[in-house]
C-alpha cells in the first residue's frame, strides 16, 4: 500500500492546490487524507483541503521552491526597484490604514465600543440585531493600506497598496492568503496593485483574534512612539 | 352688537393687532397689572359675528403652573422616586392672578372668545389655558383662534376674517411635555442634588445640581468634544507637492492621496515620481459651476448665523428676532420651514426693500426682471413660512442689534429671490510616476446673489495657464513635505446647534434655552473662539484650575460670565468648555450606563430610545420624546400613553442611578475634589 502522500488521491489533491499556487507539504496532505473518509468524492476532498489550507499557517502547510519564495535580500533598501516573477503565496500578518491618522482610528474604535456611529452629524446608536449579534463590521476603509506579508518560508516583508486592491482593507482577516505575480518591489517594499495581487481569502483564527483584540492598544502605542520620535 | 374678547400671548402683540384692526385703539388699564392693557374698539368681522364690540387683551405667556401637591413640594418631604407618580395640580400662580381675573371679567358678558396666541404648540397650549379660564365663568362662549405668522396689517386683517378652531392635540402634546419635564426634572434634580451637593459644598457653592432631559444631552455634546480635544495626540504625516511654472504662472499641484501617515511609503512613492521625471497631463476640464444661493431662513439657521456673523449668541438673536416680529418688521421667527408657499407674493416683499440705501438697488434689480423663485428646502412645519421681512424699516429706527438681525433677514431673503452665483471651474490632473496630482481653478463670472449676501464667500482663484491632455513636462519642483495633525476645536455654538438639530434635542424654539441653561447651571463656560492651538491647551488647564479654585461662582456665574469672554468684548463665535462639574456629571452617568450595558439587556429595535437611556442618559433620548410629541399632534398617540411610557423608561434609569450612585460620586471626587488636593 502506498503512503498517503504518494497515493493517486494525494497526487490529485496536490495538483489541485498547486494550481491555486498553494502547493501543499506532504505533512499537510497526510493529515488531510488520514482524517478524510476514503469514500469522500474528489471534488469534496479538494474543497475541504483548500479550505483547511486557507485556514492554516502557510509556513507549515505550503511547500516552496526558490521561485515561490521572497528572495533572501528582499529587505535590501539599496535596490531601487525590481520585479519578482512569482507566483509567490503569502499570508497577511498585519494591516494598517495609512491614509488616516492612528488617533482618528482609535476614536472610531472607541465610538464603536460605545455602540455609537456617526452618520453625518447624527450620533447613531448601533443596535445589534437578533440574527447577527456580531459587532458591526468596520466600514470599508479607504486606505491605502500597509500590510505585513509572510511567505511559506517564513520571510516577512511590508507591502503597500499602490492602487486599491479588491479584498484588501481593515475588514480582511489576519492570515488571509494572497498570491503575488510580477510584483514590483521598491527599496524593500512590495507595491501591491490589482495587476500583481490575487487575494485568495482565508484566516488564521488565533492570530486574527489576537490582532483584533490588540488593535486599539497597538494604535495607541504607535501614536505615543511617533510622538517621542518627533 | 355682540362682544368679542380677543386675547394675545403678550401685550405687544395685543397692541399691534388691535391697532391694525381699529386704526387707533384706546388702551385701558387693567387692575393689578400696569403693563397689560385692554384695547376697546368696534370692528366689523366677516360672517355671523358682524359688527362687534371688541376687547383686545393679552396674557404674558403661560398663566397656569403645574406642581406637585403641597405634601410633595418640599425637598425633604418624600423620596425623590415618589415624584414619578405623586399627584400634580395645575393652578394660577399669585403673580398671574390679575391676568386671569381680567380674562374672567371680560369673558362674562362676551359672546366669542377669539384667541390670538402665537401659532405653535406652546401657543396652542396657552390658548387652551385662556379658554379654560373663560369657559368657567361663561360656558356658552364660542371659542375660536386666529391663524397668523406675522404682524403685518393685511395678514392680520386676513387672520381676523378666517378664525379656526383651537387644536386640542397640540395643547395635549405640550401638557404631556410639561408633566414629563416636571416629574423627571424634579426627581433627578432632587436625587442628584441630595446625593452630590454635600460632597461639592466644600469647593463650590451651588443651589441645585439640576437635571433636564434636554440639558444633559446638550451638555453631553460639549463634554464629548472637550475630551476629544484634551485626549488628542498629534501625529506626523507626509505628502508630496509638485509645482510647475508655465506661462510665468507657478501652478501648485496637490497630491491626490492628500497625505499619508507612513514615511517609508511616501519616500518610496516620491522616489518613483523623481525617477519618472516627466509628468503627463491626463485631465483638463473646464466646466460651468455655480454657488447656490441660500435656502429660505429657518430658526436654526438664524441662530447658527447669529453666532457666526452677527456676534450674538443664539438666545440673544432669538430675542431680537422676536422683537422685530412683534413690531411687524419680520415674520414669526420660530419656524422649521425652508420653502416658500407657491402662492406667496414675494415680489411685493422685495418691492418694499427698494428704498433702502444699501440693498435697495439690489432689490430694484430683482424687481426689474432679476427676480427668481427661491429654492425649496425639505422642511415644512405647515404652520409658518420661512423667516422673511414683512415691512421695510430704516436702519436709524432700530437699535444696533436689531439693525444687524433685520439686515441679515432682509439680505437672506433678497439672496433667496436672486440667482445662484455663476463661475467656471478648471480641473487639471497629471500623472507623475504613477501618482496623481491635481489643481483646481475657479473664475467667478456672475456674482448674482453674492452682491447682497456678504455672509457667503466665493472668490476667483489664481488664473491657470492652458494645459492640454497628453501634454508632458518636467515639473519645476517636486518635494516631500511633512506636517502634523491638529486637535479639533472646542464645540462652537453653531456646531452645538447643528448637533442638537441633527439629534432632535429640543425644538428649534427651545434649543437656545437649553444652551443658556447649561451655562446658567455652571456646567459649561463659553469664551470667544481662539485661534491658535496653544491657547486652547492653556485654557484646558485653566478649566481645571477654575474647578480647583471654584470659589462661590455657583449659579451666579451665569451666562458664561467668565472673565475671558467679557474682556474680549464678546465678539465672534463662542466656544463651549465644560466645567469640572459638567465633566463629572457626564462621566458619572456614562459610567453608570457602561456598567449596565455590560449585562447586555436584549432590547428590540422599536425601543431604541430606551436603549439610549440605559446606555447613555446624555445621548439622544430626547429625539424619541419629540417624535412622541409629534405623534400626539397627529392624533396617533394619546397624552396619557406617552407620559406613562416615558415615565417607565426613566424610572428604570432612575433606579439604576440610585443603585449605582457611588459611580457618580466617584466621578465627582475625581474631577472636583481630588483636583483640589
Amino acid at each position: 500500500m502506498a503512503t498517503p502522500a504518494t497515493c493517486p488521491q494525494a497526487k490529485d489533491l496536490s495538483a489541485h492546490l498547486t494550481s491555486k499556487h498553494l502547493p501543499p507539504t506532504p505533512t499537510f496532505l497526510t493529515t488531510i487524507l488520514s482524517t478524510a473518509r476514503p469514500s469522500t468524492p474528489l471534488p469534496a476532498l479538494q474543497r475541504t483541503a483548500l479550505f483547511r489550507l486557507l485556514a492554516s499557517d502557510i509556513t507549515s502547510t505550503v511547500a516552496y521552491t526558490p521561485a515561490s519564495m521572497l528572495p533572501a535580500n528582499i529587505h535590501d533598501a539599496g535596490i531601487k526597484e525590481r520585479r519578482l516573477a512569482g507566483p509567490i503565496p503569502v499570508q497577511v500578518l498585519d494591516i494598517e490604514d495609512i491614509g488616516h491618522s492612528r488617533w482618528s482610528q482609535v476614536e472610531a474604535l472607541e465610538a464603536a465600543e460605545r455602540g455609537e456611529m456617526t452618520k453625518g452629524r447624527e450620533v447613531i446608536r448601533v443596535v445589534a440585531d437578533r440574527e447577527n449579534d456580531a459587532a458591526p463590521e468596520e466600514s470599508a476603509s479607504s486606505g491605502p493600506h500597509k500590510l505585513l506579508l509572510q511567505d511559506a518560508a517564513g520571510a516577512k516583508v511590508y507591502g503597500v497598496e499602490l492602487m486599491g486592491v479588491e479584498g484588501i482593507g481593515l475588514g480582511m482577516n489576519i492570515g488571509a492568503k494572497m498570491v503575488l505575480r510580477e510584483v514590483v518591489v521598491a527599496r524593500g517594499v512590495v507595491l501591491l496593485e490589482p495587476r500583481s495581487v490575487t487575494v485568495l481569502g482565508g484566516k488564521i483564527e488565533g492570530l486574527h483574534k489576537q490582532w483584533r483584540d490588540g488593535r486599539k492598544e497597538r494604535l495607541k502605542a504607535a501614536v505615543g512612539m511617533a510622538e517621542r520620535r518627533a | 352688537m355682540g362682544k368679542i374678547l380677543c386675547v394675545a400671548e403678550k401685550p405687544s402683540i395685543a397692541k399691534a393687532v388691535a391697532n391694525h384692526l381699529a386704526g387707533r385703539a384706546q388702551p385701558r388699564d387693567v387692575r393689578g397689572i400696569p403693563w397689560v392693557k385692554n384695547y376697546v374698539f368696534d370692528y366689523r368681522f366677516e360672517g355671523p359675528w358682524g359688527m362687534s364690540n371688541v376687547v383686545f387683551t393679552s396674557v404674558a405667556g403661560h398663566i397656569k403652573t403645574s406642581d406637585f401637591t403641597e405634601r410633595y413640594r418640599k425637598w425633604n418631604s418624600c423620596d425623590p422616586s415618589m415624584l414619578f407618580e405623586a399627584p400634580i395640580e395645575t393652578f394660577v400662580e399669585n403673580d398671574k392672578r390679575a391676568i386671569a381675573q381680567n380674562i374672567e371679567n371680560e369673558a362674562r358678558n362676551s359672546h366669542v372668545l377669539f384667541i390670538w396666541t402665537d401659532c405653535d404648540r406652546e401657543g396652542e397650549h396657552i390658548g387652551s389655558e385662556i379658554r379654560d379660564i373663560a369657559l368657567k365663568v361663561n360656558p356658552r362662549l364660542e371659542v375660536r383662534r386666529a391663524r397668523f405668522s406675522n404682524i403685518e396689517r393685511a395678514h392680520v386683517v386676513d387672520a381676523a376674517r378666517n378664525p379656526i378652531p383651537l387644536d386640542e392635540r397640540q395643547a395635549n402634546a405640550v401638557a404631556a411635555r410639561i408633566e414629563l419635564d416636571l416629574r423627571l426634572g424634579a426627581a433627578f434634580t432632587r436625587m442628584q442634588t441630595l446625593a452630590l451637593k454635600p460632597m461639592i459644598d466644600s469647593v463650590q457653592e451651588l443651589q441645585v445640581i439640576s437635571y433636564g432631559s434636554c440639558q444633559f444631552p446638550t451638555l453631553g455634546f460639549v463634554v464629548d468634544r472637550y475630551f476629544r480635544v484634551t485626549n488628542f495626540v498629534p501625529e506626523t504625516f507626509w505628502s508630496i507637492k509638485v509645482v510647475h511654472k508655465k506661462d510665468s504662472i507657478n501652478v501648485n499641484f496637490n497630491w491626490k492621496r492628500g497625505h499619508l501617515f507612513d514615511r517609508m511609503t511616501v519616500t518610496v512613492l516620491f522616489e518613483r515620481c523623481l525617477t519618472a521625471n516627466i509628468a503627463k497631463v491626463i485631465k483638463m476640464q473646464k466646466k460651468p459651476t455655480s454657488k447656490w444661493k441660500p435656502l429660505p431662513l429657518t430658526t436654526v439657521e438664524l441662530q447658527k448665523n447669529g453666532s457666526r456673523f452677527l456676534r450674538m449668541d443664539s438666545q440673544r438673536v432669538m430675542k431680537i428676532a422676536e422683537e422685530l416680529y412683534t413690531k411687524g418688521w419680520i415674520s414669526y421667527p420660530r419656524t422649521e420651514t425652508d420653502q416658500f408657499d407657491k402662492g406667496m407674493d414675494l415680489k411685493k416683499l422685495v418691492e418694499k426693500q427698494q428704498q433702502d440705501g444699501h440693498w435697495g438697488p439690489f432689490a430694484q434689480g430683482l424687481m426689474n426682471g432679476g427676480f427668481k423663485q427661491p429654492r425649496n428646502g425639505r422642511n415644512n412645519d405647515k404652520a409658518h413660512p420661512p423667516i422673511h421681512p414683512v415691512n421695510y424699516v430704516a436702519g436709524n429706527q432700530l437699535n444696533d442689534e436689531e439693525r444687524r438681525v433685520y439686515e441679515f433677514v432682509v439680505r437672506r431673503f433678497l439672496a433667496c429671490c436672486s440667482e445662484d452665483a455663476k463661475g467656471e471651474a478648471t480641473d487639471v490632473e497629471i500623472d507623475y510616476g504613477g501618482e496623481i496630482f491635481r489643481t483646481h481653478g475657479l473664475m467667478v463670472l456672475q456674482r448674482n446673489y453674492l452682491d447682497v449676501y456678504p455672509y457667503d464667500k466665493w472668490e476667483s482663484s489664481q488664473q491657470l495657464p492652458q494645459f492640454a491632455v497628453g501634454e508632458t513636462f518636467v515639473p519645476t519642483e517636486a518635494k516631500m513635505m511633512d506636517g502634523k495633525t491638529t486637535a479639533p476645536g472646542y464645540l462652537t455654538e453653531p456646531e452645538l446647534i447643528s448637533l442638537m438639530d441633527a439629534n432632535g434635542i429640543g425644538t428649534d424654539a427651545t434649543m437656545a434655552e437649553h444652551i443658556a441653561k447649561i451655562k446658567e447651571r455652571s456646567y459649561v463656560m463659553t469664551r470667544p473662539k481662539s485661534g491658535g492651538r496653544g491657547d486652547v491647551e492653556n485654557y484646558g488647564q485653566a478649566v481645571a484650575a477654575r474647578g480647583r479654585g471654584g470659589r462661590g461662582r455657583g449659579r451666579g456665574g451665569r451666562g458664561g460670565g467668565n472673565g475671558t469672554a467679557r474682556s474680549s468684548g464678546n465678539d465672534g463665535v463662542q466656544e463651549f468648555i465644560p466645567t469640572t462639574l459638567g465633566v463629572a456629571l457626564i462621566e458619572g452617568y456614562d459610567n453608570v450606563g457602561f456598567e449596565t450595558s455590560l449585562s447586555k439587556p436584549f432590547l428590540r429595535k422599536e425601543v431604541i430610545g430606551a436603549e439610549y437611556l440605559q446606555g447613555r442618559l446624555t445621548c439622544a433620548d430626547n429625539q424619541q420624546m419629540e417624535l412622541q410629541m409629534k405623534a400626539i399632534c397627529a392624533g396617533t398617540r394619546t397624552r396619557h400613553d406617552v407620559v406613562q411610557e416615558n415615565l417607565e423608561l426613566y424610572r428604570e434609569v432612575f433606579v439604576r442611578t440610585t443603585q449605582q450612585i457611588n459611580v457618580l460620586k466617584a466621578a465627582i471626587r475625581k474631577y472636583l475634589l481630588e483636583a483640589n488636593g
